[in-house]
Order: structure tokens, then C-alpha cells, then sequence
């Protein structure tokens, strides 16, 4: 049967060999140790149990007002359109709707915005310590100083970020999405640390955590080193020589692509999930007096990793076949780059519709996790629809080769590389 | 009866016409594909196993058109000029993985590829991997993955392009073989390839087909066409510049000079000479207005 024979084919590649090795060494290396930490009640004479987002009008509209106010005199703003890092600077007009917007908020008008001359966007500065050493001192920025009047009703300043938001293309701070997140953070009472914990033990059965936390890791591998394995196998016909040997077969061009795709599919997640079981193995022996889920790590792998393998293999095969094993591998590291590291809202949390790696680098903060889990679970499916997509264009593509078409950008690669 | 007829067929590779209102009818047995490299047979030898698309034009094989891709690959074995398998598999890995993709049973796969490999002479050879084998075997290899599917048409490229002549020749003759029950299309710029196994011929040059019809009807065109003549050394570049010179042999201060000249050449003691198939060819060349000593571009 083919599909076997194609996942011989794979077996025995040294790409995959390659895939295995730093799959499993990244596992041992970066996870596996947390197997051996316990999670723990959090005790009430503790003074810092971090924070969590909680939408209070109060603390939002001044937090995020002071920040568009900074990106405004700073000239360009971040935002994470399609879960990617952008750095968007707005035409004069369209920064002058901002500065209505600010106007609006604060009554300072946009020639004081402009005139502005001490604006100083802080950051983060090393002072000495008195010890010879030096600790970080995160300065606030200076911009002027923002009174938002009593009659600004807070449904109307979210009508005015969502406005500004769309000025600036989406995916901004300002937006639905991430608004709450990013200006609205308060600290986290021991009740709440404590509400963490339980649903922890109670909602994730503890494996849960663990799930999340063997995923964020195993996430950054398998939404590269796929594109490699695949990239590889996709390349062998022409590599072999044996393009026109298989072209000049029966098998229908779907079937063919398909099957290849299947085959790769299942043997780069066999070592994830056995790595998922390796995991829940360790993870149950040191909560032997709590009910755990022991399918909770493998079963989160499937719904969390799987897009990840699937658009890197779909990806890696298509630009194969459009150009070449290099450029393939290349435009998935940068795409790969982009995602692990543009993270707009730090390693735990504000998973956008588009992130393409979702974090959660952290066994607590489930709450953190649960308020992007929409967004996490779009971008799941965005991914995995995204992946068929690009497999079935492959295929057209494939085909297409098979009849002698297609192959222009390769000629020109070749060709270029020749000279 | 099996066979391929193709009318006013022309395909392009951008701006430049690859093959020129192409008319050509194949029927069962050896068919040879003649012309120097550059002339368009491959081109024609992939538009034949539905590999390259054609721009105008009809081609049916044994009655199914080649726009069914699907079908004509089913009954079509080819192999190309370039191939190579997967290194590491080996001989029997190598054509049971072509056989599945020829949508094969397992039993007919090992059937066949018993059956070819004793054919081929590659039995022993079986589980040897594909890089370790020689030139000659993996041309043997190729023709076996070929005639794997019990095509009813063979089309193979140059295919004793780099061959020693013992190897040539039992290539030749495994062609022959398989040529009673199928039409094979041996494509090759090698005029002994040709005179040795094919009766039915066509020549092709510049995307053209420039004649068409058998062996013994070329050598017939060419009769009272070619002269010898034994000549000084010295008197070579001269005659070389005046006639088309199809061969040589030195002896001492003379040289036995064969000539193509559609006249009888003014030089003494010429006489006319049996034209074998190269000087046919050649002179098909000549008189189709080529550049008989010009080549690929």
C-alpha cells in the first residue's frame, strides 16, 4: 500500500532522523523537568501573586488613553494584525483622526499633541544598585497630563479605541481583543491565586496545566522542523531523478499528494504524542492523591500541535513544488520567526485569532489561558483549514507539473544559482 | 491494430516553436525516432507519454485521445533520457514502489518484477541498492520499470546514450523483444541504434519531421548519392569544403574519403559506393537544407 510505503520513505530520511533527535532533545531538554514540579496551593501570607486582566473602567481608559497618546507623539504604533509583529505609521491623515479621537477623550488638542516638546516614551533603564550592580527601572513615558472628564461614559471611549483601532489597521492594543489584557491588569488576590489553583486541580485535573505547559514548548519546534521534513521528501523525486519515472504513472495527482501528505502528517506526530504519553506517565506519578486526567497532555497535543504540523508540512510541500527545498525551508523560518517572536502579550496569554505558535509558558495563570481560548481555538481551525487549503492548491500544482507546467520559478532559481 | 497517429501537432516553450506542425503515424513493432540532439525528439517522446501539454494539433494512442492523461498513462511505459531512483532503495524496492503507483496489486507487482528482472538479467541483482548499481544496469532497471505495467506502447529516450557496446547491444535486442506485442517509440541520435532494430523511421530535425518511412526506403534515397574517393592528404580541407564528407580512412599519405553530393564529383578516381544508413541519414539532412555538420544550439 502506498501510504506505508511513503511512511518508510520518511522513517528512513535522515531529515527525519534530524526531526526526531531535536524533538525529543527539546522535550528532555525544556519540559521534562517541570514533570517533576509539583503545583502548589498558594499560601495567604504571600504578598505577590501576580496579575490578572480584569475589565475596570477606571483603571482602563486612563492606561489606555496614556497609551495612545505615547504611540501618538511616538509616530508609529504595534500591532499584531494577523497575530504577526507590525510596526504601522499612519499617513497625516489618518493620524489626524487619532488626534480627534484623542481630543475627544482629553480636550488636548492636536496642535498641543504636535507641540508637545519634553514627549519621552520611557522603557526600561539599569541603575545602579549601590552594590556595584545595576536593577531594572521601568520609567513611564513623559506625555502630557491626561484628564479624561466625568461625562466620558466608558461605552463611549471603547466606541472611540475600537475606532481607533480600525485607523490603524486592526490588531492593535485598542482592540477588542486585547485592550482588557494590556491596560486593564490588576494585581491577583490570594482568592484569586487560590480560584486558579482550584480550577487547576478541579477544571484541568491537574494534567491539564501540564498539557498546556508541554505545548507551549513542543509548539515552537513543530511549526518549523515539519516544513524541513517535508520540504525534504517533496524535493526527492527531483533530487532522485525520478520526477518523469513517477509523473508518467497511473496514480491520480490527488491521490499521490494526499497520501504523501497523510504519510508526513502521521509520522511527525507519532514522536509528539509519544512524547505527550511519556509526560502524562510522569506528570500521574507525582499526584497519586488527586484525580488526574491521563489523556489530558496527549488529547491537548492533537487540538494545539496538530495545526501547527499540518500548515508547516502543507507549507514546506507547496513551495517545494512551486520552487525549491531552500526557499521552502527559508520562508518558513521567517514566518516561524515572525510568530515565536512578536508574542504581543508576553509568553502567557493574548493569543490572537492568528497566532500561529500559541504560548502559555507557565503551569498557573489557567484564567490567562481561558480568556484567549476563542481566539486559540480559531486559530486552530484557521490553521488546520488554511493547511487543507494549501494542500489542495499543491496538488492543482502537481499536477500541473505532471502535464509540464509549473515549473517557471524553479527554472529561474536554477538558472540563477548556475550563473 | 495498435497505433498512434498524430496530425498537425505544434508546441511551443515560450516564443520558441518546439515542434513544427508535426504528422506522423506509429504503428505496432520498433519505431525509430533519428535526429542529433536539440531537434525536438524528447519534447515530441513527452508530449507522446502525456508529460508535455501540446498547443494545437490531435494525438491518439491506440484510440484514446492524449488530453486523458490518466488513461494514456496507464497504457504508456516511458522511459526518459535523464532517470535516476531513490538511492537507497533497492532493485525490487525501486519497481515495487513504481508498481504501486501504477495502481498494482501486490501480486502482480511480485509477477512482474520476477518476471523482468529475469529479463533484464537483474535477478541476482535484486536486493542491491539503486546507487550501487552500473550505467548498463540502471538502463536495464529503467526499461524494466517501463514495461512494468504491461504497456501496450513503450517510449524510450536515448536510451544507450553512454553504453558500452555489449551493453548496447543486448539493450537493442531486449527492445526488439518486447517490440512483437507493443508499439516501442526508441527515440536516439545514434544512426546504428536505429539501423540495427527499427524498420519504420522518421527523422526529425529543428521540431520537424523531415522524412518518414523504412530503413531500406532512406538507404534507397541515397543510392547513387555517395562516392569514394582516394585521395592526398593534402587535398582533404579543400574536399571537405566542397562536399558533405560522411567518413574517413587514413592510409599513409592517402585518405579513402566518402562523399554525399547529389552530383558525381569532379574529382578522379571517384566512384560511386552502397550508401549505408548514416550516409541516408546524412544526406536526408542534406537534402532537407540543414546544416549537416551544425548540431544542438
Amino acid at each position: 500500500m502506498l501510504f506505508f510505503k511513503e511512511c518508510k520513505k520518511i522513517l528512513f530520511s535522515l531529515t527525519f532522523l534530524i526531526y526526531l533527535v531535536a524533538v525529543v532533545g527539546f522535550y528532555f531538554t525544556q519540559f521534562h523537568e517541570d514533570t517533576e514540579d509539583k503545583i502548589y496551593q498558594p499560601a495567604p501570607e504571600f504578598t505577590d501573586y501576580g496579575t490578572i486582566a480584569k475589565e475596570v473602567p477606571e483603571i482602563l481608559m486612563p492606561a489606555a488613553t496614556d497609551g495612545l497618546v505615547t504611540e501618538y507623539l511616538r509616530g508609529y504604533y504595534k500591532a499584531y494584525p494577523i497575530g504577526f509583529y507590525k510596526k504601522v505609521q499612519l499617513s497625516e491623515k489618518k493620524s489626524a483622526q487619532i488626534a480627534e479621537i484623542i481630543t475627544e477623550i482629553t480636550g488636548i488638542s492636536k496642535q498641543e499633541l504636535d507641540d508637545y516638546a519634553d514627549f519621552d516614551e520611557g522603557g526600561m533603564t539599569m541603575i545602579p544598585d549601590g552594590n556595584g550592580g545595576y536593577i531594572p527601572v521601568v520609567e513611564k513615558p513623559n506625555i502630557p497630563e491626561i484628564n479624561i472628564p466625568d461625562t466620558m461614559t466608558y461605552e463611549h471611549f471603547r466606541e472611540l479605541m475600537h475606532k481607533a483601532d480600525k485607523i490603524i489597521g486592526g490588531g492593535s492594543d485598542y482592540s477588542d481583543d486585547y485592550i482588557v489584557g494590556t491596560f486593564s491588569r490588576v494585581p491577583k488576590t490570594y482568592e484569586d491565586a487560590l480560584a486558579d489553583y482550584n480550577d487547576i486541580i478541579e477544571k484541568d485535573k491537574v494534567t491539564g496545566a501540564y498539557a498546556r505547559l508541554f505545548c507551549d514548548y513542543m509548539g515552537i519546534i513543530v511549526s518549523i522542523l515539519p516544513a524541513f521534513v517535508a520540504a525534504a521528501l517533496a524535493n526527492a523525486d527531483r533530487k532522485s531523478r525520478m520526477e518523469h519515472l513517477i509523473y508518467s504513472r497511473k496514480i491520480s495527482s490527488v491521490k499521490l499528494v494526499l497520501t504523501r501528505f497523510s504519510a508526513l502528517i502521521i509520522i511527525l506526530a507519532i514522536p509528539v504524542i509519544v512524547l505527550a504519553f511519556i509526560a502524562s506517565f510522569s506528570v500521574s506519578r507525582i499526584y497519586t492523591q488527586n484525580s488526574t486526567d491521563f489523556l489530558a497532555i496527549p488529547k491537548m497535543s492533537v487540538y494545539w500541535l496538530l495545526p501547527n504540523i499540518l500548515f508547516s508540512t502543507a507549507l514546506g510541500m507547496a513551495i517545494t513544488e512551486i520552487s525549491s527545498q531552500l526557499i521552502a525551508v527559508f520562508v518558513q523560518g521567517v514566518l516561524w520567526f515572525a510568530s515565536v517572536m512578536s508574542v504581543s502579550g508576553g509568553l502567557t496569554g493574548s493569543i490572537s485569532r492568528f497566532t500561529l505558535v500559541c504560548r502559555h509558558n507557565s503551569l498557573y495563570g489557567r484564567n490567562i489561558f481561558m480568556e484567549s481560548f476563542n481566539n486559540f481555538l480559531f486559530s486552530r481551525i484557521f490553521y488546520t483549514i488554511l493547511a487543507v487549503a494549501i494542500m489542495l492548491l499543491t496538488t492543482w500544482i502537481y499536477s500541473e507539473k505532471r502535464k509540464g507546467g509549473f515549473n517557471v520559478i524553479h527554472k529561474n532559481f536554477i538558472s540563477k544559482s548556475k550563473t | 491494430m495498435e497505433k498512434i497517429e498524430i496530425k498537425n501537432v505544434n508546441k511551443f516553450y515560450g516564443k520558441k516553436h518546439a515542434l513544427k506542425n508535426i504528422n506522423l503515424t506509429i504503428n505496432q513493432g520498433m519505431f525509430g525516432l533519428l535526429g542529433r540532439n536539440g531537434a525536438g525528439k524528447t519534447t515530441l517522446m513527452k508530449t507522446l507519454s502525456a508529460l508535455h501539454q501540446k498547443k494545437n494539433g490531435s494525438i491518439t494512442v491506440c484510440g484514446i485521445p492524449i488530453e486523458n492523461a490518466k488513461e494514456i498513462r496507464s497504457i504508456t511505459g516511458y522511459l526518459p533520457q535523464e532517470f535516476s531512483m531513490y538511492p537507497n532503495m533497492n532493485v525490487y524496492e525501486a519497481l515495487d514502489y513504481l508498481g504501486t503507483l501504477s495502481g498494482m496489486t501486490k501480486s502482480e507487482r511480485k509477477e512482474r518484477i520476477e518476471m523482468l528482472l529475469k529479463k533484464v538479467n537483474l535477478m541476482e541483482h535484486q536486493h542491491k541498492k539503486v546507487k550501487a548499481l552500473s550505467g548498463g544496469m540502471k538502463r536495464r532497471l529503467g526499461i524494466a520499470q517501463a514495461l512494468l505495467h504491461n504497456p501496450k506502447v513503450l517510449i524510450v529516450d536515448e536510451p544507450t546514450a553512454g553504453l558500452d557496446p555489449e551493453e548496447r547491444i543486448r539493450f537493442r535486442n531486449l527492445l526488439t523483444n518486447e517490440a512483437d506485442e507493443r508499439i516501442v517509440i526508441l527515440s536516439t541520435h545514434i544512426v546504428g541504434d536505429i539501423e540495427a532494430s527499427c524498420e519504420d523511421i522518421a527523422i526529425m530535425n529543428d521540431g520537424k519531421i523531415l522524412w518518414q518511412g523504412t530503413v531500406s526506403e532512406l538507404i534507397s534515397n541515397a543510392r547513387g548519392k555517395v562516392f569514394t574517393v582516394n585521395v592526398p592528404k593534402k587535398y582533404l580541407p579543400q574536399i571537405k569544403k566542397d562536399y558533405i564528407v560522411t567518413g574517413m580512412l587514413i592510409q599513409g599519405e592517402y585518405n579513402i574519403v566518402r562523399i554525399i553530393s547529389d552530383n558525381i564529383p569532379n574529382l578522379q578516381g571517384v566512384h560511386t559506393d552502397e550508401p549505408n544508413c548514416e550516409d541516408a541519414y546524412m544526406y536526408c539532412l542534406y537534402q532537407n537544407g540543414c546544416d549537416v555538420y551544425g548540431g544542438e544550439e
